[in-house]
């Protein structure tokens, strides 16, 4: 992977971004940006896919990212922890900084830098291992051994997701006899296992019936003041149900940016409103 | 999504039918009053019905729309029809009042010259169409001139209330007519508040700014 | 009223005729094991001896006799008849086995129906299986004992006896030969070094090494082992001795006396006074015999069990050769090597490799293994033995062989473990490595357990092929006796450049190579039946620990 020249500029948490000219947006109420976009943009092989991005995503915040299939907004979320990496022949120009340091910094190892982005996917995807294992599993790669360690982590992941009172009993059973409700949780809690400051959620819900979805949100909305989350929807009275701010692209650029009732009552940009209303995408 | 942009069309032209109604009550009942004719005065009070019956059905269509979770202009223009219709609603009430009173009116010779009154009543009209057109073309300019004309039929219906109780002071035998005047002159106070809340409605379906109870004056976050 | 034809879905009539191909494929297999398991259990199924009066005129004789006793082993029409076509007796023809071989020279004799006058089963006849010459077929007459004692035939407890008898020679035969290979040999072994060690020192120093005090240490070691030989070779020469004590007299059917130590047989029975219970024990006691023993007799008689143990080693070898260096070689082809022109060549490469002849990779081995890698490590490890002219790893031997055969089946095992590695879906991956875990710990801990039910079964598959073939064998470390196994009680335990025997050269060196075909062909059926049922049990046990593993990770595809 080659990344277009341009050390990362040293940022200090306190400056506030130029907004660029093509989002009008207020800022969303004040407090510190705590993961910075910076005029990013991102291509596989010769097709850029994100132009010129800016965007601040507050702390213990819920940020949905919204707009039509091909958007660009899995692809910013996987860039957040940097898992486009896997991809062959990719690019990037600008910068992405968490709390001030730089992911694309030469000296910030990926994994360390996904330990601390914690990821859920579209469909759910539990190890083919005990319950146990697979919520441990961050922490075992980590090289963390002490039973006691592992089995406090276990019951504190399963708790925060809603999922301890249902498994408790059966923790060494196969994760693969769950519903598929049940392991989208366990998927939560092994990503939330240890304990990462930010975790990205990538259509969590696409594949679950509205109960399984239901609780899901539930989650969200029980985590939010632990961790800072960005959730990508297709689902707009979800993000309206859980999110904060929103965001909203096309065509690989973020269109609107601002707090989730304004732009879901009342968004300033007609292509937002458009969308919103369903009259395209 | 294109049937709900439908849904909301129709709904939309429901809204306008039951407008062009209410608006046509008033002028009726003020021509009933003007013309002292019994038979438009009953007509005009047999007719309240219809609006009612609006108001329910357009209250219904605007549950079953909202049951789709409509977002941004759509959900405004949903959520305030519902408030629409009850302003129209409230409107025909007063029209149904005014021809009440005409009946009575007419069992006597006029108290005086109408002079007041079918001025209000024109004010309140000329709201009433600002409003309604200003929510049909979006046009929130002049939605936001019809705040200042409540205040001038206020002020008309206030000194109605002067002259009228001046005339009850001076001789019992025009008590029964003053005061039915005066119901009169108050309601139509009562259709120009309507018309306004309707433009105050119709500015914040199109701009999604809500200049309620701020005469004029934009709000202050 | 007219019912509408039943309409047949269309390509249906293809459904019987892949069905009819399965059946006949399945029939063929099935015969096959059929025939292969008749003739070869029935092997060790006891058989009645008739004794057998052939016609006063008849042109044929055994042993200059006309009656004999014989085992039917075959009933056929004569090979002239079957051109004519005429089916009696006149063209019908039997196989005995008339046993005796070193007083008629030969076991097995056709002679045709008409010549047979009559046939009878006598009670009292008795089968000898013997070290030499196969087995006897005889009347016993009497035993004569040590100090000119004598118990005849018609004495209440001849049969007793001769069985204690029995009985005492085959412990003690496993007696001296325990002495013989196991201590006598242990001392052969050191003798050798030492002999060895003594070329070496002389090459390096000449005349001088005599005075070398390393080499009067090797020289009293000597003459300890020396003694220590003597005394053990007195011990068995003594057990052996006592075998020839115990004599057994008989006779033939037509009444040729012939005289042998008891401790010659190593059993003795009468098959026409066994009831149903006593055929079946005597079948299992065979089995388990011909399962555990050493062949005799240039490998016609007695057991197979090195044959079985060397195959069994061998394919365990080849297999914990082939299985890491299949898989490291799947798994940096699949997830690290960048796919381009280079990995795809290797791939095909890699495939074409699996339809190379056998014979070749045996010639490779030979000219890779044997002589180039094996010479080398003889040159540095065991040059005093080379001096000798006696190669160690520069032969044949089970290391080589089973390392060739780990050749020829790593691109069976390469493609079973790609494929399985493919088809671990992506979503897991990606989820591992969310989770902060490296690439490899996302291999070794996520990928390779999901797909180890595919790599079971490119092992199967490997040692499925491995098991069964020959031809490379043959030129890499199989011989057709070894003297030692290669896994025994010795240290290192483990003989890596020993010969060893193997199933499958034993069937061809039986049918194709034996001085007697007809008496081999018993043991080439039962052979062939054992190879088959080991190969079986091996793959079944694979399929059993695949099954267990794909339960566990259900998410594999294979």
């Amino acid at each position: 992977m080659e990344t277009m020249e341009e050390p990362p500029p040293a940022k200090s948490p306190d400056t506030q971004a130029q907004p660029s000219p093509d989002t009008t947006n207020e800022e969303p109420k004040a407090s510190p940006p705590y993961i910075r976009v910076q005029d990013y943009c991102f291509w596989y092989g010769e097709n850029q896919v994100l132009f010129d991005l800016n965007l601040d995503v507050q702390e213990k915040k819920v940020t949905a990212l919204i707009g039509p299939s091909g958007c660009g907004k899995s692809t910013l979320l996987r860039n957040f922890n940097r898992m486009n990496d896997l991809v062959d022949d990719i690019r990037h120009k600008g910068d992405i900084t968490i709390a001030g340091n730089s992911i694309y910094d030469p000296a910030v190892e990926i994994i360390s830098l996904r330990k601390r982005v914690g990821m859920v996917f579209q469909k759910y995807n539990p190890f083919p291992k005990s319950i146990y294992e697979n919520v441990i599993f961050s922490l075992r790669v980590a090289g963390r051994r002490n039973k006691a360690e592992l089995d406090e982590t276990v019951e504190r992941s399963l708790k925060k997701a809603a999922l301890w009172e249902e498994v408790k009993d059966r923790l060494h059973e196969s994760a693969l006899g769950l519903s598929g409700g049940q392991m989208q949780r366990l998927c939560i809690a092994r990503a939330i296992a240890n304990q990462p400051e930010i975790l990205l959620m990538d259509e969590p819900c696409s594949a679950l019936d509205p109960i399984a979805t239901g609780k899901i949100e539930d989650l969200i909305d029980e985590l939010r003041d632990q961790f800072t989350i960005i959730i990508v929807t297709h689902n707009m009275q979800q993000a309206t149900r859980i999110s904060d701010n929103t965001a909203f692209f096309y065509l690989g650029e973020l269109i609107e940016y601002g707090e989730t009732q304004q732009i879901f009552t009342n968004p300033k940009i007609k292509q937002t409103e458009d969308y919103v209303t369903g009259r395209f995408g | 999504m294109q049937i709900l942009q439908k849904e909301i069309a129709d709904f939309k032209n429901e809204l306008l039918a039951m407008a062009s109604h209410a608006e046509g009550a008033i002028v009726r009942a003020i021509k009933a009053l003007l013309e002292r004719d019994d038979k438009l005065a009953e007509q005009v009070k047999k007719d309240d019905y219809i609006l009612d019956e609006f108001e329910i059905s357009i209250d219904n269509e605007a549950i079953r729309l909202l049951s789709q979770a409509p977002l941004a202009k759509d959900l405004r223009m949903i959520v305030t029809g519902m408030k629409i219709s009850n302003d129209l609603e409230r409107i025909g009430d007063e029209a149904a009042k005014i021809a009440k009173c005409t009946l009575i009116l007419n069992k006597e010779p006029n108290l005086k010259e109408y002079i007041d009154i079918p001025t209000m009543a024109e004010r309140a009209t000329e709201m009433l169409r600002d409003a309604l057109d200003s929510f049909v073309q979006g046009d929130t300019e002049k939605a936001r001139a019809v705040q200042p004309k409540d205040q001038l039929v206020n002020q008309i219906n206030s000194q109605v209330h002067r002259e009228l109780a001046g005339y009850i002071a001076e001789s019992p035998v025009n008590i029964s007519r003053s005061l039915s005047l005066m119901v009169v002159s108050k309601s139509l106070e009562r259709i120009a508040d309507h018309a306004k809340n309707i433009a105050e409605e119709a500015v914040y379906i199109h701009e999604g700014e809500d200049i309620r109870h701020s005469n004029g004056a934009k709000h202050t976050q | 009223m007219n019912q509408s034809k039943k309409e047949i879905p269309a390509g249906e009539p293809l459904v019987w005729l892949t069905s009819m191909g399965l059946i006949i494929g399945v029939t063929m297999v099935l015969y096959l094991l059929w025939i292969i398991t008749v003739n070869g259990v029935t092997v060790f199924w006891p058989k009645p001896v008739y004794e057998i009066q052939l016609k006063e005129d008849s042109t044929e004789h055994v042993g200059g006799a006309k009656n004999f006793f014989g085992v039917i082993t075959m009933e056929r029409e004569k090979l002239s008849a079957e051109i004519s076509g005429e089916g009696n007796d006149s063209t019908q023809e039997y196989q005995f086995f008339t046993g005796n071989k070193d007083l008629y020279d030969f076991m097995y004799k056709f002679i045709s129906k008409e010549q047979v006058e009559k046939m009878h089963k006598p009670e009292e006849v008795l089968v000898g299986e013997r070290l030499e010459y196969g087995s006897a077929l005889f009347l016993p007459v009497r035993l004569e004992l040590p100090e000119g004692k004598m118990i005849e035939k018609s004495d209440g407890n001849f049969m007793a006896t001769l069985q204690k008898y029995l009985k005492e020679g085959n412990h003690r035969r496993e007696e001296f030969t325990s002495i013989e290979k196991k201590d006598i040999g242990k001392i052969n072994a050191e003798m050798e070094k030492i002999r060895i060690r003594g070329l070496a020192l002389e090459k390096e120093h000449g005349e001088k090494a005599e005075e070398l005090p390393v080499f009067s240490k090797l020289m009293k070691r000597q003459e300890a082992l020396e003694k220590e030989y003597i005394v053990l070779e007195e011990e068995a020469g003594k057990l052996r001795e006592k075998q020839e004590e115990v004599l057994l007299v008989y006779h033939t059917a037509a009444g040729e006396e012939n005289t042998l130590p008891v401790a010659h047989f190593t059993d003795i029975y009468a098959p026409n006074q066994f009831g149903m219970s006593d055929k079946a024990g005597f079948f299992v006691r065979k089995f388990w015999a011909f399962l555990s023993e050493n062949p005799r007799e240039a490998n016609m008689e007695g057991g197979i069990f090195p044959a079985i143990f060397g195959t069994f080693v061998m394919t365990v070898l080849m297999s914990i050769a082939v299985m890491p260096f299949g898989v490291v070689a799947a798994i940096y082809l699949r997830e690290y090597a960048k796919q381009g022109f280079m990995v795809r060549s290797v791939r095909i490469a890699v495939n074409n490799l699996a339809g190379v002849p056998s014979i070749v990779f045996g010639v490779f081995g030979l000219g890779f293994f044997v002589y180039l890698m094996g010479g080398t490590i003889d040159s540095i490890f065991f040059k005093d033995r080379l001096l000798d002219n006696t190669p160690t790893f520069g032969t044949g031997g089970i290391l080589w062989a089973s390392l060739t055969l780990a050749l020829m089946t790593v691109p069976v095992v390469v493609v079973a473990t790609e494929e399985a590695l493919a088809s671990v879906p992506r979503g897991v991956r990606e989820a591992s490595l969310a989770c902060g875990a490296s690439k490899w710990q996302t291999i070794q801990r996520i990928v390779l357990p999901a797909s180890a039910p595919g790599i079971l079964t490119g092992l199967i598959l490997a040692m499925a092929r491995g098991a069964g073939e020959v031809a490379p064998l043959m030129l890499v470390g199989v011989v057709k006796l070894a003297p030692d196994l290669p896994l025994d009680m010795m240290a290192p335990f483990l003989h890596m450049e020993r010969k060893f025997m193997h199933l499958g050269f034993h069937i061809y060196d039986l049918g194709f190579q034996s001085p007697d075909s007809e008496a081999a062909k018993p043991m080439v059926f039962a052979t062939t039946f054992l190879l088959i049922l080991l190969v079986v049990v091996m793959n079944l046990f694979a399929i059993l620990i695949r099954n267990h593993l794909r339960k566990k990770y259900s998410s594999a595809v294979f």
